[in-house]
This record gives structure tokens, C-alpha cells and sequence, in this order.
């Protein structure tokens, strides 16, 4: 069984479908790249799994079960998390603080147990987002404001926030776009190990250097369909994928 | 640790200054001192919305769901005065959680416009529902409070009174602030999206703060009534809501001193124009200028103000042009935006 399956997954934004019958398998373990051109519908794809979106039709089985319907922090809580492609972090807070953010889900106390307890956070907690940060090579930044960290980190920092709350499958928009060869393969590198530890990842990228070289398998989406699916070798050599990138113009000329 | 020292020694000292104030001010300084404490109450429980990002100008309408709650228990069914405020406080809780959950989804403007609407619903029913309120007669007779069956008969009691009851709101709210919780509330006000994607019941944790932020606007108000002694609707419009608001602008919104500070400014200086009916008149107009001259000379509020000298000071003292004085400035900068709230 997949652990993410989309059946007819269908969005419409008035006359226009953006997604349209995509169905999608994600299995336990992969790397899984979603590409396509401009306006293909990759992020509007990301936000419906999520649950930011409610699709028109279709329907989503996390585990086999259902997600259809589900508000965005239920899914999260059943291990489905999703970063954003424009750098979103609490800006005015620490590194440390959006770490915390992350963690969320897993720190049960209530009103009375804040009001009561003589420290803010708890030891166990602080611990885990240094472990964090420390995974992430955040570590020495701790104390920064997010919003003076460098382009790159700000990436890496919403890649940590996102893994503090221990996800199953981690869904990244974008996570490379707009760094240096070197910081994007910093980045591709740390995509990896996450996934080594257990985590799928499903990512949405535009630099296919850094999708062909991670990624076990491909889908390209173009105009809301699904266009391809494959390694991304089989993807880049599929004349469909070449005509949607290039133009038609070129193939049949 | 050495600045949390001087902060907790800094506190007593305000601490002590007050309660000497209260002392040995008589009636006059009593009765103002226990008004400022009131509106530090209602300042800083608005902050609660304030961190969601939630433009809440309509505060002046639980307080008047306090105050009346509580004066009606009292005086027509004779309620202890500390029960009294803790129901008041409750239904205040109740009302906002009732006005709040169908409205709290809207954001910006849109939310700020329902509040008004608020205050407006608030003083109507108020006004309208005579057998109950006297409606625009006003309510007197209200019983002056008391404490564990001792009435607190001098104004200077009273005071003591609106002092503690400060005190302790002021401790809950830190702590929330400081705590999980405050993190929350400043992360939906900052990036609500953000914080859903990290598994945050965005709606749940907002209509918390709010809900919390009118049982300590009903506790101001529950006060309020008993210190007066006489309700009149007008007196919770919005004009009050707009108050509440600006102490929170004026004083600083990005943190937890800001409405303090702000409350206790805005409501001490106008004293001075109150002395005679000829210059009372001026007293809305040093208001608006206040809030003018903050809003553009100290977007952060007074409470940037000491930062702000210091970094004058050092730019003079190391001069324009020395390598060391450059050294400075960034880390000037730093720690004047150092501190994490939004």
C-alpha cells in the first residue's frame, strides 16, 4: 500500500482547472520530484494534499486512510508536513524559537501546566531543537533573528522547522530555488539524509539538476495533467516532457 | 541572570513607589492611580489579540459586560464582591467566546470592523434593557468592594485593591506571553499560514487569546463599576475601545511592557488639563497628538525611547567617523530589535 495516494485529484479555480485527474502514488522511502513548467499546477497539487486547498474532486488516502476534508493541522498531526516556496518564517523570532514552532505538535502543555511550571520551555523540548539545528548545520545561529539569517539558511531553517515535527512524509516547495550551486547541493544533500533516516520526500523543484540528481522517481505535470512519470531519466528523454519544456515548434520541426 | 537582577529590582521599586503614592497621595491620587491601574488591566489584556494580529477595537465592551455583571450581582442580589468580579469576569469570557468564534475567522480590517460592531450591540443591549440596567438613568447604588467580608471603605483601599488585582494580571499574562503559548500567539500573527503548516489550530489558539483577553477586560471592568459606583452605557464606546487600542500603539505593540507603559502615560497626562472646564477641552487634542508624534517618530512605541537616546548617545560619544563607532552601530541595532515579539 502507498503511504500518499491521490485518486482524480481535481481542482477547479472557476472555469479553469488547475488540477486536473491527476492521480499520484507515493511509497514509503522514495524521493519523489514533481516538475513541470510555470502555472502546471505543482504547488496548487502541494496545497491540496495538504489540505490548504480543498479539491473539487478526488480523493487523498494518507496510510489508507482518507485525508479528504481534513483541516491543514489535522493532516500535519497524522505526519504529512509541507514547506512553502516563498521563504515563510516567523521572521521577528530566533532560530531557535521557529524550531520550537516545529515541535508544536508534540508538547502537550495546556493552560494550567504553562501557568504552573517555573520554566518557559522544557529541557527535553530545548534539547530536541538543538538536535534539530544541529542536523540542519543551524546550530551556531541559535540566537539569530530568522529574519537576519542569509537566503540560504532562511531554506534550511524551513526545512528544520518542518522536520522538528517529525514528519512521515515531508513535502518541500521549492526548497533550492534562488541559492548557489554550492548551497543547492548543500541542501539536495540534506534532502537525502532525511530520507536515509526514514522520511519520505516528495519536492516540487525548478532546478532540474538538483531533481535529476536526487530524485528516484519523476512526475511532470503540465497544464494540470499528469504529463509523465518515471526515473528521471526515462522523464528526460520522454519526447511529451522535451515538447512541454521546449515547445512543440522544436519536435516537430 | 545579572539582568533579570536588576529587572526584578527595578519592579520593586515601581512597586514600592506606588504603594507609597497610594499612601500618602489621599483621595486624589488614589482614585487616579486606581483608574491607571484599571487601564494597564485593559491595555494588556488587549495584547493578547494584538499578538494574534487581531485589530480588536471593541475591548470597551466586555469590560461593560464585567462591570454591569458584577454591580447587578452585587447590589441586587448581594453577591460577595470577589464572587461578584470573578462572574463578571466569566460572563465577559462567555460573551467574547459567543462573539468571537463565528468572527475570529475574518482577518484584518474585516475583524476590526465586526469589534466595533461590539461595542455598539454591548451598549444597546445596555441601554435598552431598562428593568434591568436603568439604561441611560444609570446604575448607582453599587456596593463599594470588599475583601473576605471587610469592606474596603477609603479610596486608598481601593486602590491597594486595583494595585493588586494588577499585579496578579500582569504575572498571568507574563508568564503566558513567555510561555508556549505566547510563542503560539505571535506566530499566528506573524505568518497564521506558517503556523498551520507546523500543525497549529490556528482558530482554536486565536479565539483563546481572546477569550482570555475579555475575562481580564471584565475584571477591569468588574473593578471599575464597584470603585465608581455609577454605570452609565457611553461610558464603554468605542471612543474607550479606540483608547484601549492606542495604549497599546503608543506604549509599544512589539512588547510586553508597551501597553503598560503606554496606559499609564496616556491616562496619567491628560490630569494636567483637567484643572479647570476652560482647558479641559484640550485634553482629546494632546491625546491625538501624542499619538501622532509616536506614530511617527517612534513607530515602536515609548517603549523604544531609551534604546533609541542610548543609540544617539553612542553614535555622539564614539563620533561619525571612527572604525569603533561602526563596530557599534550593528550591534546597537541588534539588541534594539533583540527582542523576539512581533
Amino acid at each position: 500500500m502507498p503511504l500518499l495516494e491521490a485518486q482524480n485529484l481535481t481542482k477547479y479555480f472557476g472555469g479553469l482547472a488547475a488540477v486536473n485527474r491527476v492521480d499520484l502514488a507515493v511509497e514509503e522511502g522514495e524521493i519523489v520530484g514533481l516538475i513541470g513548467p510555470n502555472g502546471a499546477g505543482k504547488t496548487t497539487c502541494f496545497n491540496l494534499l495538504s489540505g490548504f486547498l480543498p479539491p473539487t474532486v478526488g480523493t487523498i488516502n494518507f496510510h489508507g486512510q482518507p485525508l479528504t476534508g481534513l483541516k491543514p493541522h489535522h493532516i500535519v498531526a497524522r505526519g504529512l508536513v509541507r514547506t512553502f516556496q516563498h521563504t515563510t518564517l516567523f521572521q521577528d523570532m530566533t532560530v531557535l524559537q521557529n524550531v520550537l514552532m516545529g515541535l508544536h505538535l508534540h508538547s502537550q502543555r495546556g493552560l494550567g501546566q504553562v501557568l504552573c511550571s517555573r520554566r518557559s520551555f522544557p529541557q527535553h523540548e530545548i534539547d530536541r531543537c538543538y538536535e534539530v539545528l544541529a542536523f540542519t548545520g543551524l546550530v551556531e545561529l541559535a540566537d539569530q533573528l530568522a529574519k537576519s539569517l542569509p537566503h540560504g539558511h532562511q531554506r534550511t531553517l524551513g526545512i528544520a522547522m518542518a522536520l522538528a515535527v517529525r514528519p512521515q512524509l515531508l513535502m518541500l516547495d521549492e526548497p533550492v530555488t534562488g541559492m548557489n550551486l554550492d548551497e543547492s547541493l548543500r541542501v539536495m544533500q540534506l534532502v537525502q539524509t532525511i530520507r536515509d533516516r526514514g522520511t519520505t520526500i516528495v519536492l516540487v523543484e525548478h532546478n532540474m539538476k538538483a531533481v535529476m540528481g536526487t530524485c528516484e522517481r519523476v512526475i511532470v505535470l503540465n497544464f494540470g495533467q499528469k504529463l509523465a512519470e518515471g526515473t528521471p531519466a526515462e522523464v528526460s528523454s520522454n519526447p511529451d516532457v522535451i515538447a512541454a519544456y521546449l515547445g512543440t515548434g522544436v519536435t516537430h520541426a | 541572570m545579572k539582568s533579570k537582577i536588576r529587572t526584578v529590582a527595578m519592579l520593586a521599586v515601581v512597586l514600592l513607589a506606588l504603594i507609597l503614592l497610594t499612601a500618602v497621595g489621599g483621595n486624589y491620587y488614589a482614585h487616579l492611580l486606581a483608574l491607571v491601574f484599571t487601564n494597564v488591566i485593559l491595555a494588556t489584556s488587549l495584547r493578547l489579540s494584538l499578538m494574534c494580529g487581531q485589530l480588536n477595537i471593541g475591548h470597551s465592551a466586555f469590560m461593560s459586560v464585567g462591570a454591569y455583571t458584577s454591580a447587578l450581582l452585587a447590589k441586587n442580589l448581594g453577591v460577595p464582591f470577589e464572587l461578584a468580579l470573578l462572574s463578571g469576569a466569566a460572563l465577559a469570557m462567555i460573551v467574547g467566546v459567543a462573539m468571537g468564534y463565528p468572527s475570529l475567522r475574518l482577518r484584518g480590517v474585516y475583524f476590526a470592523m465586526v469589534t466595533v460592531a461590539f461595542v455598539e450591540a454591548i451598549r444597546l443591549i445596555v441601554q435598552i434593557w431598562v428593568s434591568l440596567t436603568r439604561g441611560m438613568s444609570g446604575l448607582s447604588g453599587i456596593p463599594k468592594p470588599s475583601l473576605l467580608g471587610m469592606v474596603l471603605v477609603t479610596k486608598t483601599d481601593q486602590c491597594y485593591l486595583a494595585l493588586g488585582l494588577m499585579v496578579v494580571t500582569l504575572l498571568i499574562l507574563y508568564k503566558l506571553e513567555y510561555s508556549r503559548l505566547g510563542l503560539i500567539w505571535k506566530s499566528i500573527g506573524m505568518a497564521d499560514n506558517l503556523a498551520l503548516s507546523l500543525g497549529v489550530n490556528v482558530a482554536a489558539y486565536k479565539l483563546l487569546a481572546f477569550a482570555l483577553g475579555c475575562f481580564f477586560a471584565g475584571v477591569a471592568g468588574a473593578f471599575y463599576a464597584h470603585f465608581v459606583r455609577f454605570l452609565f452605557p457611553p461610558t464603554f464606546d468605542f471612543l474607550m475601545a479606540t483608547n484601549i487600542l492606542v495604549y497599546n500603539y503608543v506604549g509599544g505593540r512589539g512588547h510586553f511592557w508597551g501597553p503598560i507603559v503606554g496606559a499609564a502615560f496616556l491616562s496619567w497626562l491628560p490630569e494636567i488639563f483637567r484643572g479647570s472646564e476652560a482647558t479641559r477641552q484640550y485634553e482629546t487634542i494632546f491625546f491625538s497628538i501624542t499619538m501622532l508624534l509616536t506614530i511617527l517618530f517612534l513607530p515602536g512605541g515609548l517603549i523604544t525611547l531609551p534604546g533609541k537616546l542610548t543609540g544617539l548617545c553612542w553614535r555622539r560619544a564614539e563620533g561619525g567617523s571612527s572604525p569603533s563607532s561602526t563596530a557599534v552601530l550593528p550591534g546597537q541595532r541588534v539588541a534594539m530589535h533583540g527582542n523576539p515579539d512581533g
